[in-house]
């Protein structure tokens, strides 16, 4: 008897082992839950009504925040409790992982659930939610004016503004400002210009781009399209057949990228090197220029905190021939979902995130510079992009692609062009794709 | 339940235009089918999981099989060996990937490293970057991780073939070759047989390691990769059903083979 129970006992005792495993798996639905008062009763929304979170003192309700930024949820737990003991609405913060935030918001939202407030990114994800219905509308509500007007257009559509872009981030080369001026170089104001920084740099042993082969694609080719294709809707116009991607506006950018790798402007293997060795290597101190964006300049910062950056973009006509100086992407779309019964307190959270002394917690925390106009930016990485708030940028054309295969296709044909492939070739391959997505 | 009304759904799906999201959609009978037919796409995610497929299990079976025969004896350093190449296949493929991603690195890489240092650092080739080299570097991760994991079937396999066949075989003045060719191989043909079919199928089934290493780029999507792009990132979830529906007729026409080799073994 004892021997045949053993076994039986064991089982018993996995099993119970396996159920609290999924209990506390389940308790979150998956998500990576924050919930900014723990302690307060538990880490899910009461979708259903008003009821008290049960920690917040008032009877104010509970909302959830859903967004993909992991490395802003120490910053922004300490803004919950600031906006908690103010309102006494309680809000449970969720982070999903970036790369499959669009499929399990989207999923969420879509099915009539979800959290009071969420985050979008621009572009096709904006549109594509948008298109389903699933914000509430925003275009009344007071707090829209502490936002620079003009950086808030991509979260509006047909008239109306859905969603508000939080973060700003321009999507050109960081420099590294010692060693320009080591080399006696000025940010280029021209193709010459940059061909010529990029020579000194390499005749100092230094590398003038470091490129990261799985990001880099999809940010270098948006300040090299910008002056060869100035129009905003250039693509909008490629997705409707109107113009080719075989035209020469396309064919020169992909040329002046080849031009690039020829002159040797990019590190060894720029295709193989990753994001994380890219910043890394710049980090360093060695080399010129990194083909990320602003966004990338306070990772640099904690791994080199002496090191001075700027930002620059190629430009790729004559001095008198630019129109663009840079591009911009105004992104963590803040958004109200429409099916909550809670969207008072999901639009007075919002409200609390646009305050200035908030904003300028956020800013300042998490190394973003944000779309709103009175931000107290302290941080010497985030001085360094004020002066490109004024300047002459234009938003990220690639995020204006509606179609997801023809965004795709884009990074393909700049990857194609480092790997050897003629650029006529590449755009030629690129304008099938567009030919056979329109198709769809 | 679990197995047929998915199967189903997604059936159902692929005869529609639905985008995923929206509430609307339309049957648009084979279309999605047509479309994969002249979908270059798709026919080069095919192309690159036959590859993929062909040279993990090349290398995985031979490199497993050699192992075995290394490690069949039960001493106490073969049975620590043999746990230490078993090791990697119980790490998560997001892991292992994130770890290969640091080894194949340019700058930084430890690949590259050991090639500078045996002064053939001219060979090295951009693992990740180079559209013709990519998928073999995605295949050498796979088979390093798995490699341990069939060298235990085959070294099981090993263990039950009779001693006495081998002293026959000893007594009559075979070489270690004649007994390999006439006596182990034979009787290792049953677990080949279930290693060849379980490394086919896993390299079908493999996304994890390819969506963390290249994320489908530089010629490495494969038909998995191929679903969830088109499903979630390209919002075309009729078209990517019909690809899964496809995918599912790859690996259900696998399955069975892999039965029927299992039969002949019975």
């Amino acid at each position: 008897m004892h021997v045949s129970r053993a076994p039986h006992l064991r089982v018993v005792a996995l099993l119970s082992v396996l159920a609290v495993l999924l209990a506390a798996c389940g308790g979150d639905s998956g998500l990576d839950s924050s919930a900014s008062d723990a302690a307060a009763g538990g880490g899910e929304s009461e979708s259903g009504g008003d009821a008290a979170g049960g920690g917040g003192g008032e009877s104010g309700g509970t909302i959830e925040f859903v967004h993909w930024r992991g490395e802003d949820v120490e910053v922004l737990e300490g803004i919950i409790a600031q906006f908690e003991e103010e309102t006494g609405i309680e809000v449970n913060q969720n982070v999903l992982p970036s790369d499959s935030y669009n499929q399990q918001v989207q999923a969420s939202l879509v099915g009539g659930e979800g959290a009071d407030v969420f985050t979008s990114f621009p572009g096709s994800q904006f549109f594509t939610l948008a298109e389903s219905g699933v914000f509430a509308d925003l275009t009344d509500v007071e707090f829209a004016d502490r936002f620079v007007p003009e950086l808030i257009e991509q979260g509006a559509q047909d008239g109306r503004q859905l969603a508000f872009p939080y973060q700003l981030v321009f999507n050109i080369p960081v420099y590294n400002v010692a060693l320009f001026e080591q080399y006696g170089l000025e940010p280029p104001a021209d193709w010459e210009g940059f061909l010529n920084v990029c020579r000194t740099l390499r005749e100092n042993g230094v590398d003038p781009i470091v490129f990261a082969g799985n990001v880099s694609p999809s940010q270098f080719i948006n300040p090299m399209l910008m002056n060869n294709a100035p129009e905003e809707d250039i693509f909008e116009q490629v997705e409707a057949g109107e113009r080719q991607v075989t035209e020469d506006w396309f064919v020169t950018t992909l040329s002046q990228i080849a031009e690039l790798q020829a002159n040797e402007c990019f590190q060894q293997d720029p295709l193989g090197t990753r994001q994380e060795g890219a910043i890394a290597l710049f980090a360093q101190g060695n080399a010129g220029m990194l083909a990320l964006g602003s966004y990338a300049m306070a990772t640099v910062a904690q791994q080199n905190p002496d090191l001075e950056m700027g930002l620059l973009a190629p430009i790729t006509v004559s001095a008198d021939e630019a129109e663009w100086e840079g591009i911009n992407t105004t992104t963590f779309l803040l958004g109200v979902n429409a099916n909550s019964d809670q969207q008072e307190q999901a639009t007075q959270f919002l409200e609390f995130l646009t305050r200035p002394e908030v904003a300028s917690e956020y800013a300042n925390g998490t190394g973003q510079l944000l779309t709103l106009e009175e931000v107290d930016y302290q941080t010497p990485a985030l001085q360094a992009q004020t002066e490109w708030i004024d300047r002459t940028t234009r938003f990220q054309p690639r995020f204006l692609i509606r179609n997801g295969e023809i965004a795709e296709g884009l990074l393909t044909s700049v990857e194609q062009v480092l790997g050897g492939t003629p650029p006529e070739e590449a755009a030629a391959t690129y304008q099938a794709l567009i030919d056979r997505a329109r198709g769809a | 339940m679990f197995l047929v009304a998915p199967t189903l759904a997604a059936f159902a799906m692929s005869l529609t235009d639905w985008n995923g999201s929206s509430n609307d959609f339309a049957f648009v009978g084979a279309d999605n089918y047509t479309r994969l037919a002249a979908d270059p796409i798709f026919r080069q995610a095919i192309g690159t999981n036959v590859r993929f497929s062909l040279t993990v299990l090349v290398f995985q079976t031979v490199l497993s099989l050699g192992l075995a025969l290394l490690l069949v004896r039960n001493t106490r350093t073969n049975v620590a060996l043999r746990a230490l190449y078993f090791l990697p296949t119980v790490v998560a493929a997001v892991s292992v990937g994130l770890a290969w991603i640091l080894m194949f690195d340019p700058n930084f890489g430890a690949l590259n490293g050991a090639l500078d240092a045996l002064g053939l650092g001219d060979l090295a080739p951009s693992w990740l970057g180079d559209t013709s080299v990519a998928v073999y570097s995605l295949a050498l991760v796979q088979f390093w991780q798995h490699t341990g994991q069939v060298m235990i079937i085959f070294i099981a396999g090993l263990q039950a073939i009779p001693r006495d066949l081998y002293e026959a075989a000893a007594i009559d003045g075979a070489t270690k070759g004649q007994t390999f060719r006439s006596i182990t191989w034979p009787l290792l043909a049953p677990a080949a047989a279930i290693v060849v079919a379980y490394t086919t199928i896993q390299t079908f089934k493999a996304f994890d390691l390819v969506i963390t290493l290249t994320d489908g780029a530089f010629n490495t999507e494969i038909i998995s990769t191929w679903i969830y792009h088109t499903a979630f990132q390209y919002f075309q979830f009729g078209y990517g059903a019909a690809g899964s529906v496809v995918f599912l007729i790859i690996l259900g026409a696998l399955t069975s083979l892999q039965f029927r080799i299992l039969r002949v073994d019975q």
